[in-house]
Order: C-alpha cells, then structure tokens, then sequence
C-alpha cells in the first residue's frame, strides 16, 4: 500500500519517513497501553505481598513471597459476599425492570395512536438531560417518606425511571414498519400478541445492549446508594469498599486486596463480553 | 370500512370511559414507565424547586418556612459556593481538552493498521468498567508519597516529589490524571467508531490527489468527525462537571478546600448540614448551568461549521 507512494518521490527518503512514522505510532500506542496497565499491576502486587514489602521505599511489583493474608483479612473485616449480592440485586433488578417497562412504553409511542402521547413523549425527552444531583434531595425526602431507606428500591427505582432506555427503544422501534405491524392486527393479534411476538423478537439486539449497559451503569454507581444505604449490611460493594479502606487500622495490602475483590465482578463480566460491551456504549454516541 | 378500520373503532372502556381499543392499549402500554418517571423523577423535579424557596427546618419540615428566591441569593453571597464552582471548573478545564484529544490520539493510533488492535482497545476501555471506588483507591496507592511508586520513580529525577493528594497545587491535577485513566476509555471507543465510519474512498480520492497526510487529516477526518467530537466534549463536560466520587473518596475536598467541587458542597450542605433548601437551590443551579453550557456548546459547534 505505501509503495504506491514511494513512486511519485525519488528515493528511499519517503518510506523511511513512512517507517519512522509507524515505529512512533507502535512505541506511542503500546507505551499507554503500559502505563494504562501499571495501576492493576500495583493493585494485585501491593494485595499479595506481606507488610514488610508493602511499606518498603523500593517498589516492589513482583515480591519474593506471595501471602494471600490481605484477601483472608479482607474477607473477614467486611461482609463482602454480601454486599456483592446487594449489587447485583440491585443492578439486575432495574436491568429487567428497565428493558420491560422501557420497550412498552416505546412500543406504545411508535406504534400505537393515542391522544395525548406526542405530549408524553416530548416531556419524557424533554428530561433526558437531568442529572441525579439536581433531585438528590428532593430524591431523598421521597425515600423517607415512603419508608424506602435503606431497601434496595431505594435505588432500582429512581434509576428505572431514567429516560435512555426509552430514547433507544424508540429510535429502534421506529424501524420496524408498521405494515408488518397492521398485517399482524389483521389477523386478529391483540396489542400483547403483537408486542411478544412480533416487537420483542425483532428488538433482541437493543435489548441486549441496553441491558448490558444498564447493568453495568447500576453496578458502579456510587454516589446515590452512598445515600440512601445507610446500615452497613445493606451496602453496594462500591459504597462498601471505600469503609474497608478507610477502615481504623491502614494497611494497604488489605485495602488492594479488597478493591481487587470489588473490581473482580464486572472485571470478568468484561472478559467475556468485551465485544458487546463496547458496542453498547459505542451506540450511546450513534444515537446522542 | 376496511377491516383495519373496523379493528380500529372497536370501542372499550378505561377508568369507566368509553375509547377506542387502541388508545386503551396504548395507556396501559404506556403507563408502568409514567408512573416511575412521574414519581421518581418528575415529581422531585417540582418538588425540588418548591423546597429551593424554603427555609428548610429539618426537625420538623412541615414548619420550614417560605422565603422566594433568598436561598439563591444566599449562594451568590457564600464564599463556599464560589470556591467550589472554582474547583469544579479548574477540574472541568483540566480534563475536557486533555481526554477529548487523548482519545482523538488513541483513536487514529489504533485505527491505522497496527498489530493487536482488539488488545489495545481492550487495555485503553478496561478501567471504564470499573466503579470510581475502585479506581480511586488504587490510585491513592500509587500516589502515596512515602511508599508509593510514582514518587519512588521521581525520585531518580528531581529532589522532591510532590506530595500529591495533600498539596495545593497537585491534589487537582492528581485527580484529573486519575479521572483520565478511568474514562478517556469512553472518548476513545466513540471516536474509534466515528473514524472508522469515514469512507475509505475520500481518503483514496485525496491520494491520487497527492495530498500529504497532514491536510487529509485537516480536510477529511476532522470534518467527518465533527459530530462525534462535539458529542464527546459535551458527554466529557457534563461528566466532569458532576465530579464527586474521585475528590469525596480521595481528598475529601482537602486540602484546605483545594478539591471541593459544587456537587461534593451540594452533598456536605444537604447530608452533613441538613441544609436542604438550600442544597435544593444549588442543585437547581447546577442544572441550569448545565444546560447553558450545552446549548452554547452546540452554538459553537454549529456556528464553525459554516
């Protein structure tokens, strides 16, 4: 592909410059990627080393003994296992609660004629942008009220009334035409019928990635549940971390060993589902 | 009558009033999602405005009094509200440019025809994933002063290092690099998307042409990117302008109130103070701001373009 440049120019000048190019992208791009990988490495070296390494002046990143202490003590300072049952009820319920009431209400929008809805949608885009910080305390008066505090709809609901869910579902949903969708009533279908076996199969790949990122924005959210889950039990796993790391005794192997278990989860749904995680916020920016 | 016709007009009843089939259909369709979005997000959306005019008395808030506009009037006058607009917009200002022409770099970097694409992308998107407690302990790690190997590492080139999360002058620019680490992963992957989107033909017609890299990056791959640009910066500016997890876990707005940023002061009035008229008018104050700032944003983006 470069040859065909090298024509136009005399000399062997024009692929060296070429070449020197390509080495500088190679050493630029692999050298981030280092510096992006030294913050885990430092994470599970600290968690594995014992005390004495830890403090030691000269970084150790690879220690001679490898003691598993942090992890044991970590585990037994805080209820992890708890709380990362709370995290993923948390973030699983407003996942399926999301793709349920966000496709209905989308199918109703595009596909059903009924008065008043242009209103409904306009008010419902018309809050895309508001920010959870603006309602924070009004927010937060609501939850006592209602006697929510410290549940965990304290946080499946406010964050299954976001609007984004509904904006993606309506822009897909204005795809399928609507003759497939008359033909469909034609024959009898209800709107139920209509909307499980026609609208939900067509929309499997919207739904996959809505989920995908619904559940991942529920799981690391942190300052709402930071909130409204006050008792140490009902924590999220990232409210919770942060207490084990500003916990009375400092050891920073106990902390890394315990921000390494936070991380775990979500660090291993990635693995497996790099390719659509990334499609799914790269469909944020195909839609904004 | 056609059939669908007919299948239209067939009438029934909701809440005891006589409609067509499908406006009823459409209602109950409709209404699982309304009622969250009134209750849990439009309802406090009033309601917060309503409590930014009281006097909020937290022991008994039925007695908080009314008193207009004097809460917003009491922000322009609290030298607090002033430091901590100004540490938002340092933080503001020291990550929107840097990230938005970080992940311009990685993105046209990876998008050349490099060995481990999929490896790249998936080191520079990995921290995007995690929580911000996650990302800010760690990193409280590396920039400890006496142990932490940042410093150690600074230590071979000059006398003293900073010492980071607890000076004046560093504590702002530590988080931002940690706040860079994080999300420039997002930045990336949408830029990424948006290059390799451009027609590869334009760049073919360019070289026959005889243009040199520098102008078809000028004349072809700004402009064609232009919109996922102006998204990125928009996404990235309402990001930071709503930073709270990094400082609240970090620094704690220290020291003195070098770090202390509008919704880190929003939280401490209303959660530590109890000062929740107040905190409402902040709050409704942030938002404002923010959808200025976006619409002038577009304005922007719009007006260059001609």
């Amino acid at each position: 592909m470069s040859n065909s440049t090298g024509y136009t120019v005399p000399g062997v000048g024009r692929i060296d410059e070429e070449t020197i190019r390509t080495a500088g992208v190679y050493v630029a791009l692999y050298g981030t990627a280092a510096l992006f990988l030294v913050p885990y490495a430092w994470m599970l070296s600290t968690s594995l080393k014992p005390e004495e390494l830890v403090f030691s002046t000269i970084p150790h990143w690879i220690p001679q003994e490898v003691s598993f202490q942090w992890y044991a003590e970590a585990v037994a300072a805080a209820p992890l296992l708890q709380w990362l049952f709370n995290t993923t009820l948390i973030a699983g319920a407003t996942t399926v609660i999301v793709v349920i009431v966000d496709s209905m209400i989308a199918y109703s929008l595009t596909k059903l004629d009924w008065p008043g809805r242009r209103v409904v949608f306009a008010l419902i885009m018309g809050s895309f942008m508001i920010p959870i910080y603006v309602n924070m305390v009004p927010l937060y008066t609501l939850i006592t009220d209602i006697g929510l505090l410290n549940s965990p709809l304290a946080v499946i609901l406010p964050f299954s009334s976001f609007p984004l869910g509904v904006f993606l579902f309506v822009q897909f949903f204005g795809d399928v035409p609507d003759e497939i969708i008359e033909a469909a009533r034609l024959d009898g279908f209800s709107s139920l019928q209509i909307y499980t076996r026609i609208v939900l199969p067509l929309m499997k790949p919207a739904i996959a990635s809505l989920s995908l990122f619904t559940f991942v924005y529920t799981w690391n959210q942190f300052l709402w549940p930071l909130i409204v889950l006050q008792d140490t039990a009902k924590f999220t796993l990232p409210v919770g971390v942060v207490t084990v790391a500003t916990a009375r005794t400092f050891q920073p192997g106990m902390k890394m060993a315990a921000t390494f278990l936070a991380a775990l989860p979500l660090f291993v749904v990635y693995l497996i589902l790099q390719e659509q995680i990334v499609k799914a916020v790269q469909m944020q920016g195909t839609t904004g | 009558m056609s059939t669908l016709d007919k299948v239209r007009e067939a009438r029934t009843s909701i809440f005891g009033t006589t409609v067509s089939r499908e406006t009823k259909d459409g209602i109950v369709f409709a209404l699982p999602y309304l009622a969250l979005f009134s209750v849990f997000l439009l309802y406090p959306l009033l309601k917060g405005f309503y409590m930014s005019l009281l006097d909020w008395n937290s022991f008994q808030p039925a007695q908080s009094e009314f008193i207009w506009f004097e809460n917003y009037v009491r922000m322009v006058q609290d030298p607090m509200f002033w430091r901590a607009l100004r540490g938002t917009v340092v933080f503001v200002v020291l990550t929107v440019p840097t990230m938005v022409l970080l992940g311009l770099g990685l993105a046209l970097g990876v998008n050349r025809e490099v060995k481990g694409q999929r490896l790249l992308r998936f080191i520079y998107f990995s921290p995007y994933v995690l929580t911000v407690s996650v990302v800010a302990l760690i990193w409280e790690e590396l920039l400890a002063p006496e142990y932490g190997p940042i410093n150690y590492y600074l230590g071979f080139v000059m006398e003293n290092p900073p010492q980071w999360l607890t000076s004046f002058t560093f504590a702002m620019p530590s988080l931002a690099v940690t706040t860079m680490w994080w999300l420039v992963g997002f930045n990336f992957v949408i830029l990424l998307a948006a290059r390799q989107g451009i027609p590869e033909h334009l760049y073919e017609a360019a070289r026959l042409d005889g243009a040199r890299s520098w102008h078809a990056f000028k004349d072809i791959t700004l402009p064609q990117m232009r919109p996922a640009l102006v998204f990125v910066t928009i996404v990235q500016f309402i990001s930071s302008f709503q930073v709270f997890g990094q400082p609240y876990i970090m620094t704690q707005g220290g020291p003195g109130y070098a770090t202390e940023t509008l919704v880190m002061y929003l939280y401490r009035m209303a959660f530590n103070d109890g000062e929740f008229g107040y905190a409402a008018a902040i709050g409704y104050f942030l938002f404002a701001a923010l959808v200025v700032i976006s619409v002038v944003n577009f304005k922007i983006a719009g007006e260059s373009n001609e």
